[in-house]
């Protein structure tokens, strides 16, 4: 059995031994197992909750003979999710006393007023740096969305950017690259699921699908997490003791993609960066809510899996899935089950999974021409904010006439749920703004959403039914076809 | 341009907060119970389970503090510990020190706490129904005001809401106490003002000043929440520290920090003005009314300062100021950016922006017209002469940098030609008083050590929390001495180097410090200078060098009217020094002719006045109540600039903060008083991608300021009012969903919420028939 957990940090490799070092337990946040160096101070806490970005930090993750860097919020990731990637903290960017370049972009951009913020920055500036020549502005904001700072508004940091990632990433990271792979290697040679049983732990990290469903079936109640991202809260928010967990993150089949003529198989592993990728080309309408969900450093640790696995109402990419006819693809040791996304929520966070299963994919289905999607997600703020009202449309017109039609909200009520007197009354009918107008009061009518921290139930009404209106407005029947605008 | 003095440190990680230091081994960690009921008896109290758990260390209630049970600023009304009853959610009941955080988190689940719950007043519409003030209602009037509104035309009539704004320092408060020998400790404190700090220790210990000291050498983030905010902290932790003659750290997580702290104020104004045809205002009256929470704390100031601005930068020759500050049970409201002036801004800029749309005007117009003048019509209603009047100067040139007739009539053709976006746009200015208005706190200190190396270590009272004090200090220092940064630092603050000293708030930490540390330079100078002159005397022949022609410049200090005549720096220090010439010296400023008569409402509380003005831009999508800047253009009044790059992130910070505040920086409460966004994941601060598409930031240049450290001015808290061009911005395009023909509902933060049950309102009102 393997107990301990590898990871790089300085060049070197650090092991950690949770039977013998007691300071930290299995679920300690990479922020917390940090911030008690002496020397990797300057990764800070602002929320716990993967809201401000203070405490981002960059991980090398193997990729081929390569690494790529990807910015995450280390409050949210526990110790053995790092197992096998090289950990970057603010600390490790200068170079023989000289700046890296992001840092001397941001000294001279008058980037930082009380610092408090920097250190997580310069990280996401950092993998910004590592992954992109010459970004547009665009992509200067999505990479640094998950970082708030409250004192220099933001501009000066822009320019940072936009002057620093001039040319093509090379730093000493470059330089140093083969020397981490193989130590990378070294660690991820060993495929024994990882075990760290403690007096009031155990957790699991396996490292392939069978080991894992073994142990869902040996341990029935065992918490399943992914990107954790959902599950971490209820330790650094609640002060919950997280029993039993296994830990699918390192799971090489769960991160599949595949393409037939049929759809697109989707592993439950992929991050919904990756998946955000996938589907820029491919699949719009669920690249449009990607791209408003959490910020870079959450896309990066959650998955598409643990989004459906939350089973939450505000679920973002539950509405699309809906509206695609996705399915989920349930496997337990024994047996498969494909279940419409549909059927597989049962409640409020409540799924149709078994205490044997775990999701492994999500398929979703190839379209024809005619139908058309769209995705709305309403929010109090655009970006890094849970919906307030979300919504996923899928409509397909012959002749002005509605053939079949879907509707699907999120936040207006206990699950993700379609809006089914005004699909019913839209059926058959002509596709025209009057009819869509008294399909809005059906809608308005429909749901008794909550009144909540985020909205009054009467914005989240009135919210709703005006998002037909913006999918009716956002299609244009031209000749006789949809078409999207 | 010189960096920001730490901006290196900042971005390698190494600059050390309050939270990074290394302490020894036997640190506790503290923390703080507090009441989770708005109003109630406390009826038992039982932590005898707690104080066994393995790893606590000591748990105190008030009956354990040794010296007063206060931690009030001004009014001693506020409990250190509460007592037999909590009068707002947060307040301190008890406090845990423990070897770890889990472990005072376990002991905390095994305290149990018996309530009675009592009736609590939780609105400021409530408060205002049981008219329960906090303190006696304040006015300030001029002119005739029944006599205005005869006189006037037209009148219109309104109520406002403004909402809370929670700081939301990067950094949540913090504070680590050392102790000493005997009765001393030391408190490493995350506060902007180290001497109350310092005062409330040694108050609620029992112990003089003396034994006290507070350090801060950086600051995480504060905007006015550290001013008195931190003072309860650091009691609360010295609390824990004498108790257990251990070092004890608090450090407030995130969402303790936004339940137990205060906020800026919530306000409800009521308003009624009268204007002409022309839509110049002949009369305005104004009742604001302040949520002060359950203590005094700085809410009369933040009151006063309030209603020194409800006139913003309009001459209103008949007008009527009153002010009332409500006690309710909330959390004690307290300072914040503006410190009640963007309250009473909203006011007057939404009386204005109404007029414009009743006279069917463009309100730039409005604004213009009823902007203070040059010669005339140029007092303010308390009195003051409005002096080196900038508005004319900054609308002319924003009105044409910005382009905005051009694109006014571009706006208006998108929205005729756009069923569900509009667009909008305001210009708005800022005209906002420079000084405490409590005349006395308008002093500072400094010392100055020069070492016998020629370096140079400057003490003064200010902090830094990331506005760039110590870099504006470091140049003047270097500017004033002529020798090179490198060779001077700014220490941390601290109340053993320099006494009594205001909190650094009200923008005026460059303003008052930089002149303390001038004059501490000028007597270093002075006795350096005389004894140049005397060096110069026994070394060269000729007519002797006078003292005031020594100047200190590029590391050299010489005789202007005979420059062979110099020395180097490091050589004069050094033979100064064996000369037995005193290298170390205090200096002391206090701001002149200012005062404020508060029972008359009359006076010249402030040294001189900042000024700003701000064009803004935004797109609503009218179905969901979405919006975005398009486009913000600011042009401000730094004075002669100490530094552009700081003073420029000064506007854009201040700025966005700002906007943050008018948009989706929205805090609810349930029925009881519970805070429902208490963590960032439901109270929402700008991002990146919520600053203006375009954004164009400019300083005023060529117009120095007289009478202040290097012809510069305070930049700190004016441009946050900038924000109501993005706020009236936002209000144009919902009223050109009525083609402008309705008033809109409206209140401030216009979230998409209320924006887009505004916008509802009007599509209701177009169909019914006229
Ligand atoms: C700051 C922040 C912002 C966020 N923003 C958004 C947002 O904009 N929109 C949104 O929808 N959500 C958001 N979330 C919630 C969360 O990130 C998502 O739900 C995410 O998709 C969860 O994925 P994960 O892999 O991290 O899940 P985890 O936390 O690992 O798991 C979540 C749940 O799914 C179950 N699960 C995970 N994997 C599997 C599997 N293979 N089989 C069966 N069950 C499984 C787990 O048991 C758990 O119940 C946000 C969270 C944070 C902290
Ligand atoms: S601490 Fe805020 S995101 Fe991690
Ligand atoms: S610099 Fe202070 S929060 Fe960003």
């Amino acid at each position: 059995m393997n107990n301990s957990v590898k990871f790089v940090l300085d060049d070197k490799i650090i092991e950690l031994d949770f039977s013998r070092d007691l300071k930290y337990k299995p679920t300690t946040t990479v922020l917390n197992y940090l911030r008690d160096l002496s020397d990797h101070k300057g990764v800070k806490e602002g929320c716990a909750e993967g809201d401000c970005g203070a405490c981002t930090v960059a991980l090398g993750e193997l990729d081929g003979n390569k690494i790529s860097y990807k910015a995450v919020d280390s409050c949210l990731v526990f110790l053995p999710m790092i197992h096998g990637k090289q950990i970057i903290t603010v600390e490790n960017l200068k170079n023989k006393g000289e700046l890296h370049p992001v840092q001397s972009a941001m000294v001279e951009c008058f980037g930082s007023q009380c610092g408090y913020c920097t250190p997580g920055f310069i990280m996401s500036l950092f993998a910004l740096y590592k992954n992109h020549n010459n970004p547009s502005k665009g992509i200067v904001e999505d990479a640094l969305s998950g970082n708030l700072c409250r004192c220099t508004g933001y501009q000066f940091i822009l320019y940072s950017a936009l002057m620093a990632c001039q040319n093509d990433g090379a730093d000493h990271f470059s330089e140093k690259e083969t020397q981490i792979v193989k130590l990378l290697k070294e660690i991820n040679k060993d495929k024994k699921t990882i075990s760290l049983i403690t007096n009031n732990q155990c957790y699991f990290k396996p490292f392939n699908l069978d080991d894992a469903l073994l142990l869902r079936k040996n341990y029935p109640d065992a918490i399943l997490i992914n990107g954790a991202s959902d599950i971490a809260l209820r330790q650094t928010k609640n002060n919950e003791l997280l029993k039993d967990i296994i830990d699918l993150s390192a799971i090489d089949e769960l991160k599949r993609f595949e393409e037939n003529d049929d759809g697109y198989y989707f592993g439950s592993g992929l991050s919904l960066e990756a998946l955000k990728n996938y589907s820029e080309k491919k699949l719009k309408p669920l690249y449009d809510i990607l791209k408003v969900f959490g910020s870079l450093q959450i896309r990066n640790l959650a998955t598409i899996g643990g989004n459906i696995g939350s089973a939450s109402p505000i679920g973002d990419t539950l509405p699309v899935l809906i509206a695609y006819g996705a399915k989920v693809i349930l496997q337990s040791a024994e047996s498969r089950r494909d279940v419409s996304i549909e059927e597989y929520i049962k409640g409020y966070r409540k799924t149709d999974l078994r205490k044997d299963e775990i999701i492994t994919s999500v398929f979703i289905p190839k379209l024809n021409e005619k139908s058309k999607i769209k995705t709305y997600k309403v929010s109090k703020r655009k970006d890094l904010d849970i919906s307030t009202v979300s919504s996923a449309f899928r409509v397909s017109v012959e002749n002005e006439i509605v053939k079949d039609i879907c509707m699907a909200y999120g936040g207006m009520a206990e699950i993700t749920k379609r809006a089914k007197t005004a699909e019913t009354y839209l059926l058959k009918k002509k596709w025209s703004r009057t009819n869509i107008e008294v399909a809005m009061e059906l809608i308005y009518n429909e749901f008794e959403p909550l009144s909540d921290a985020r909205a009054e139930s009467e914005f989240r009404r009135v919210a709703a039914k005006n998002l037909l209106m913006k999918f009716f407005n956002d299609l244009q029947i031209n000749n006789g076809i949809l078409k999207l605008v | 341009m010189q960096e920001h003095e730490s901006a290196i440190l900042h971005c390698t990680g190494e600059a050390v907060f309050i939270n990074d230091m290394p302490v020894s081994e036997n640190l506790l960690i503290g923390h703080v119970i507090y009441s989770k009921h708005a109003h109630a008896k406390i009826l038992e109290i039982d932590f005898s389970d707690a104080v066994k758990l393995k790893g606590v260390h000591s748990i105190l209630s008030y009956k354990e503090i040794p010296g007063i049970n206060q931690m009030g600023p001004i009014i001693h009304d506020e409990l250190c510990m509460v007592e037999n009853e909590v009068t707002s959610i947060g307040q301190a009941i008890l406090l845990i020190a423990a070897d770890s955080k889990e472990i005072a988190i376990e002991a905390e689940k095994l305290i149990e706490i018996k309530y009675e719950p009592l009736e609590a007043i939780l609105s400021i519409e409530s408060a205002i129904e049981k008219y329960n003030l906090l303190a006696p209602k304040r006015k300030i009037e001029r002119g005739n005001l029944q006599k205005g509104f005869e006189d006037s035309a037209h009148i219109i009539e309104g109520t406002l809401k403004t909402g809370a704004q929670e700081h939301w320092y990067l950094e949540t408060q913090i504070c680590l106490c050392i102790p000493g020998e005997g009765n001393e400790i030391k408190a490493y404190s995350s506060t902007q003002h180290p001497s109350e700090t310092q005062a409330i220790i040694a108050e609620v210990l029992g112990i003089s000043s003396k034994d006290v000291e507070v350090e801060v050498k950086r600051i995480g983030g504060a905007f006015g929440g550290k001013e008195t905010e931190a003072n309860h902290i650091a009691a609360w932790c010295a609390l824990l520290c004498n108790a257990t003659k251990r070092p004890v750290k608090i450090h407030l997580f995130r969402d303790d920090d936004q339940i137990i702290t205060g906020k800026r104020h919530r306000f409800l104004s009521k308003y009624k003005v009268g204007f002409n045809d022309e839509g110049i205002i002949n009369a305005y009256s104004v009742e604001l009314n302040s949520d002060a929470g359950s203590a005094t704390d700085l809410s009369m100031a933040i009151l006063e300062r309030a209603m020194l601005h409800a006139d913003n930068s309009y001459f209103i020759p008949n007008i009527k100021i009153i002010g009332r500050a409500y006690k309710t049970n909330m959390p004690s409201n307290v300072a914040m950016r503006g410190f009640g002036g963007p309250q009473a801004i909203a006011v007057i800029e939404t009386a204005i922006d109404k007029i414009a749309r009743y006279l069917k005007m463009d309100s730039a117009e409005i604004r213009y017209k009823n902007f203070y003048k040059i010669e005339n019509n140029n007092i303010s209603p308390y009195g003051q002469c409005i002096e080196n009047n900038r508005l004319f100067i900054l609308f002319d040139k924003l009105i044409k940098s910005s382009d905005y007739i051009k694109r006014r009539e571009e706006i208006n053709e998108f929205n005729k030609s756009n069923e569900f976006y509009k667009k909008g746009m305001a210009i708005t200015p800022v005209k906002f008083g420079i000084s405490f208005t409590t005349s006395f706190l308008n002093q500072a200190g400094a010392l100055v050590n020069i070492y016998k190396d020629g370096t140079v270590l400057v003490n003064h009272g200010g902090t830094e929390m990331g506005q760039g004090l110590n870099t504006k200090i470091l140049k003047i220092t270097s500017k004033e001495l002529g020798i090179k940064l490198v060779k001077i630092k700014v220490n941390a603050t601290n109340t053993s180097k320099i006494p009594n000293t205001s909190a650094t708030a009200a923008s005026s930490g460059s303003d008052l410090n930089g002149m303390a540390v001038k004059n501490a330079i000028e007597t270093i100078k002075s006795r350096l200078s005389e004894f140049v002159v005397d060096e110069f005397r026994k070394k060269y022949e000729g007519i002797c060098s006078k003292k005031h022609n020594i100047k200190f410049e590029n590391n050299f200090v010489y005789d202007i009217k005979i420059p062979e005549r110099k020395i180097s720096f490091n050589e004069l220090i050094s033979n100064a020094y064996l000369n037995q010439i005193s290298l170390s010296s205090t200096g002391y400023y206090k701001t002149p002719n200012i005062g404020f008569d508060r029972e008359k409402g009359q006076g010249k509380p402030f040294h001189y006045f900042a000024y700003g003005m701000a064009v803004s831009e935004v797109i609503v999508d009218t179905l969901t109540g979405y919006n975005k800047i398009l486009r913000t253009d600011i042009l401000h009044d730094a004075g002669d600039t100490l530094n552009k790059g700081i003073d420029k992130g000064q506007v854009i910070g201040g700025f966005i903060q700002g906007t943050g505040w008018v948009t989706t920086e929205d805090i609810k409460w349930d029925s009881d008083g519970h805070l429902l966004n208490h963590s960032p994941d439901t109270y929402k601060i700008p991002t990146i991608q919520d600053i203006p598409e375009d954004f164009r930031i400019e300083l005023l240049e060529g117009y120095p300021n007289e009478n202040t450290i290097r012809k510069s001015k305070a930049v700190g808290e004016p441009p946050l009012m900038l924000a109501f061009s993005v706020w009236l911005a936002i209000k144009d395009a919902i009223s050109a969903v009525g083609n402008h023909e309705f008033e809109p509902d409206f209140s401030l933060p216009a979230t998409n919420e209320v924006i887009l049950l505004s916008i509802e309102k009007i599509r209701k009102l177009q169909k019914e028939p006229a």
